[in-house]
């Protein structure tokens, strides 16, 4: 299958994906109670799978570059420089969220959770199927600003 | 090279797109399923008869296998190209649409107080998934079927 492709930086992204959910659990782990705060944390880790799915169904096409050093070199320093403005953009995003309302994130984990998902489930399929590095760079800088800001 | 390391060979889009759809669609039934059974606990449902639990799906299932032996294939089944931006722009707002009306039906079901109407109704969605998934090989299906499933996941985050 496509098991040459599952390098590093895939497993370290998965592993941030899971530590924050982990992380998210115990930190709502007073708030989940009933029922129905599992229901909702499964919604909100279901929530981009059909989706995606739908996506594609619509774009079918197999873009799936040739992983050359040619390609990785051209598209080295733009995936970094998006990278780190993802990082920088979506803290700063959050931060002025949550001064604006005035409400924390920690008190709203379904949100840190559909962020999450939906974050890990693009990364999967932008790698499995795309493999656009500079997709996978704004998607890291997500899930890492995500998990920076949920950590600190 | 290793033979086995080498790709499968490349199937066609049309192929990948009905395996697309019945993933969808048993996603879909897995969610009904879930929205079944949180029902149920979540609201402690009384069961006025016994014997209506077993009939209630039968309501649904009957007509269903009815209309599929009647029916020829509504659609012409995937195709193999992309979509057009026109298309893709329409999809995705009949998309938006089903997700809204279905976030409202989830809450109506939220009203039944009966485990077995909810058997019920929750059998008839199925049942329409399964036709959608026999015979509205396209598109449009896809596009429903998203829209029910993300109908169920909404309101179960934002309105439980």
């Amino acid at each position: 299958m496509k098991l040459k492709q599952v390098n590093t930086a895939f497993l370290v992204m998965t592993g941030v994906s899971v530590l924050v959910f982990i992380y998210l659990v115990f930190l709502g782990y007073d708030d989940i109670k009933t029922l129905k705060d599992i229901i909702k944390v499964v919604a909100a880790i279901a929530f981009p799978v059909p989706l995606l799915f739908f996506v594609r169904f619509i774009i079918i096409e197999n873009f799936l570059p040739q992983n050359t050093d040619a390609y990785k070199l051209k598209n080295q320093k733009p995936a970094t420089a998006l990278l780190v403005l993802t990082l920088i953009g979506s803290l700063v995003i959050m931060k002025l969220a949550e001064w604006l309302t005035g409400q924390q994130l920690d008190d709203h984990l379904i949100v840190a959770h559909l962020i999450n998902s939906t974050t890990i489930s693009s990364y999967v399929l932008n790698y499995m199927l795309y493999n656009n590095l500079k997709v996978n760079g704004v998607l890291s800088g997500l899930l890492l600003s995500l998990a920076i800001h949920v950590f600190f | 090279m290793n033979p086995i390391m080498q790709p499968p060979k490349p199937k066609s889009n049309a192929n990948k797109r009905e395996l697309l759809f019945t993933f969808q669609s048993i996603i879909v039934t897995g969610l009904l399923a879930f929205t079944a059974i949180a029902f149920f606990f979540q609201f402690n449902l009384r069961i006025e008869k016994g014997i209506k639990v077993i009939f209630a799906p039968f309501l649904s299932v009957v007509p269903l296998l009815f209309v599929l032996s009647i029916l020829r294939d509504l659609r012409k089944g995937f195709k193999e190209g992309n979509y057009s931006k026109n298309e893709i722009i329409r999809f995705c707002l009949i998309t938006v649409g089903i997700t809204l009306l279905f976030t409202g039906i989830t809450y109506l079901l939220t009203k039944i107080d009966a485990l077995e109407i909810l058997l019920a109704a929750i059998m008839a969605i199925l049942s329409a998934v399964f036709f959608m998934r026999s015979k509205i090989k396209d598109i449009l299906g896809m596009s429903v079927i998203t829209g029910i499933a993300e109908g169920i996941i909404v309101y179960m985050i934002f309105l439980f």
